[in-house]
């Protein structure tokens, strides 16, 4: 089981790079694109879209880098008040409710990615990008998420981790 | 069931589920999941995962990315203390010129930043040590940091108004302007405060014997002037109509990027990593609420809940003020447990047709929902701001930066109140400079 969880670390872990590096590279893109629409007064054909879809890109893929850190935003305040059990318990509630989320969204997006992808999808664009690229981070970010989440569930259970990662001891 | 009474069903189970302390993202999601199949069946998933993605694949959406990148470019560079160094050495003489120093630093940084907690960090970190040693009161130097701070989310850039700008569909560049003026407002009532009760508890400002050379003075402004000069040229790219704010955003964090590599000599690749590590955690985080509340916000209205609350509280034909007031109390209390983008998306697109059916001003509503959010900043129980306070200035109990705050929060709805008498505070700027608002 360590062999599992600290596989899909690794793999949360990388996905950070990827978000972080299409976020630089979005960061690049729109400065060339002022500079070439603002400064060399030319027009700017797939700069807008790149752009976008990068970012949109980086927020799926980051998504499991990010719960690895556990940085989506949570209202603790309950958890912050029960005794340690009743905290593992509400921790696997909202986990297998996001388990569970994450899993349908992947599930929908990737028949939606086979959809665009068997019906030839274009941006309605000049560049008339094939939607089924930037359409493929979403299944694969959502199918990572899931399996951080599982890895996460997985610790709780086994007590490898403390629910929100706060100390037993605390607990009233 | 009536769309009502699913509305009621749909806020008791987010409460809940969101109470459980699971990501709010997941959450909403999740509740969005749960009633569509459970209201309209399995089929209508079918769409989800095109409103998922579709929630964040927006041009305006790129800015909010851009911004956090230059905020946290900015914070990780000493430049929150050279702000505070140089508004120190330059308003020592005017009485009380420390406080003003603080909170100036606070509305200057919120300019660059866009976040709150991190504005607080970055001037608290030297302004409020330095405020007690020249004896201002330990509640409020802190006090006084935790609601400057708050102007981060006011001042332009800011990310909750770029959150509402693309939730309701409003202007971004609008909105930034539309927060200007309040936001100078708020600086100058912190102020004033600030100096009226150090004055009341016997601090005498003539205590300052401090002296700064015209050297010193001087040498601070290199590595302060170029950063007021992106905020400048930002604010002149927005209303100049030259460029969009994601256009804007992109090019300021690129150039704070090469500024503090040029001054502060951050060139070393872990500093760098360090910075994209931040951004992309703080924009992950808040992109996955705003596809998550895209979800949520369709599945509300497909099953009429939306319409259903603006047609019922349009029904009540109550006095606008009233109107005004209530939706006031409803978004503090939000405001004290959820974070200010979680907030503005959910109930944003609802508020939203019911403020200005009423007759008022979304550019308004704009600046009057982020002072509420603002609010929710500084009180109690997760008070984001109070947090980060007690974590730059350990020996200072919570107790008493709460102590310290409270007297501000007044204040942010004094500023509400003069906002709801003078309206123009916050829209005569982008009526002056864009020209009066259509569409809404």
């Amino acid at each position: 089981m360590d062999t599992f969880i600290l596989l899909v670390r690794r793999v949360s872990q990388a996905c950070g790079i990827a978000a972080a590096g299409l976020l630089a590279a979005a960061t690049v893109v729109v400065c060339q694109m002022v500079v070439m629409r603002y400064f060399l007064g030319a027009s700017t054909v797939w700069q807008t879209e790149f752009v976008i879809y990068a970012i949109v890109a980086s927020t799926f893929i980051g998504a499991p880098y990010v719960l690895l850190h556990k940085g989506h935003v949570n209202v603790d305040l309950v958890p912050l008040y029960v005794k340690h059990r009743t905290r593992l318990v509400l921790a696997l509630i909202g986990s297998l409710a996001s388990l569970v989320f994450c899993l349908v969204v992947a599930w929908f997006s990737a028949e939606y990615l086979h959809e665009a992808w068997a019906g030839g999808w274009r941006t309605e664009t000049v560049w008339a990008l094939p939607l089924w690229i930037p359409l493929l981070s979403l299944p694969i970010g959502m199918s990572l998420l899931s399996l951080q989440y599982i890895a996460d569930i997985l610790c709780l259970i086994t007590g490898r981790e403390a629910p929100f990662g706060m100390d037993p001891e605390d607990a009233e | 069931m009536s769309p009502l009474e699913i509305g009621l069903l749909i806020a008791l189970v987010t409460i809940v589920l969101l109470g459980t302390g699971m990501s709010i993202a997941f959450g909403l999601g999740f509740v969005a999941l749960a009633f569509l199949v459970g209201f309209q069946g399995i089929d209508s998933l079918g769409i989800m995962a095109e409103k998922f993605f579709g929630g964040i694949a927006s041009f305006a959406l790129v800015s909010l990315p851009m911004f956090i990148l230059m905020g946290a470019v900015v914070a990780s560079s000493p430049a929150g203390r050279d702000l505070y160094i140089a508004l120190d050495r330059w308003l020592h003489r005017v009485p009380g010129g420390l406080v003003a120093a603080n909170l100036g630093a606070c509305s200057i940084f919120a300019a660059l930043s866009g976040s709150s907690p991190a504005t607080c960090a970055a001037i608290g970190k030297m302004g409020i040590p330095e405020m007690r040693k020249r004896g201002v009161p330990a509640d409020l130097a802190t006090g006084s940091i935790a609601a400057g701070g708050t102007l981060g989310i006011l001042i332009p850039p800011s990310i909750t108004m770029i959150v509402y700008g693309v939730a309701t569909e409003t202007s971004i560049g609008r909105l930034f302007l539309a927060g200007v003026v309040p936001g100078i407002m708020l600086t100058a009532l912190f102020i004033a405060w600030t100096l009226f009760i150090a004055w009341r508890r016997g601090w005498h400002f003539s205590d300052v014997t401090q002296n700064f050379t015209w050297r010193e003075r001087l040498e601070v402004l290199p590595r302060v002037l170029p950063l007021l000069a992106i905020i400048v040229g930002i604010l002149y790219v927005l209303y100049g109509g030259v460029a969009t704010p994601s256009e804007a955003a992109g090019v300021g964090a690129m150039l704070c990027l090469v500024l503090v590599v040029v001054i502060y000599r951050m060139w070393h690749a872990p500093q760098i990593m360090q910075i994209f590590r931040e951004t992309t955690r703080e924009s992950v985080m808040i992109m996955m609420i705003i596809a998550a509340s895209e979800l949520f916000s369709y599945m509300m209205s497909s099953l009429y809940v939306t319409q259903a609350i603006a047609e019922t509280i349009a029904a009540l034909d109550i006095n606008r003020w009233l109107l005004m007031g209530l939706i006031n109390l409803f978004l503090l209390v939000a405001g004290m447990f959820l974070p200010p983008v979680a907030i503005i998306l959910m109930t944003a697109p609802i508020l939203l047709p019911i403020v200005t059916s009423a007759g008022f001003d979304p550019y308004w509503f704009a600046v009057i929902l982020t002072i509420n959010m603002e609010i929710g900043l500084i009180t109690p129980p997760v008070g984001l701001n109070l947090f980060v306070i007690n974590g730059i200035a350990p020996d200072v109990k919570l107790p008493t930066i709460l102590k310290g705050a409270l007297p501000f929060v007044l204040l942010m709805v004094l500023g509400m109140v003069i906002l709801s008498f003078f309206p123009g505070i916050a829209t005569g700027l982008p009526d002056m400079l864009l020209g009066p608002a259509t569409g809404h």
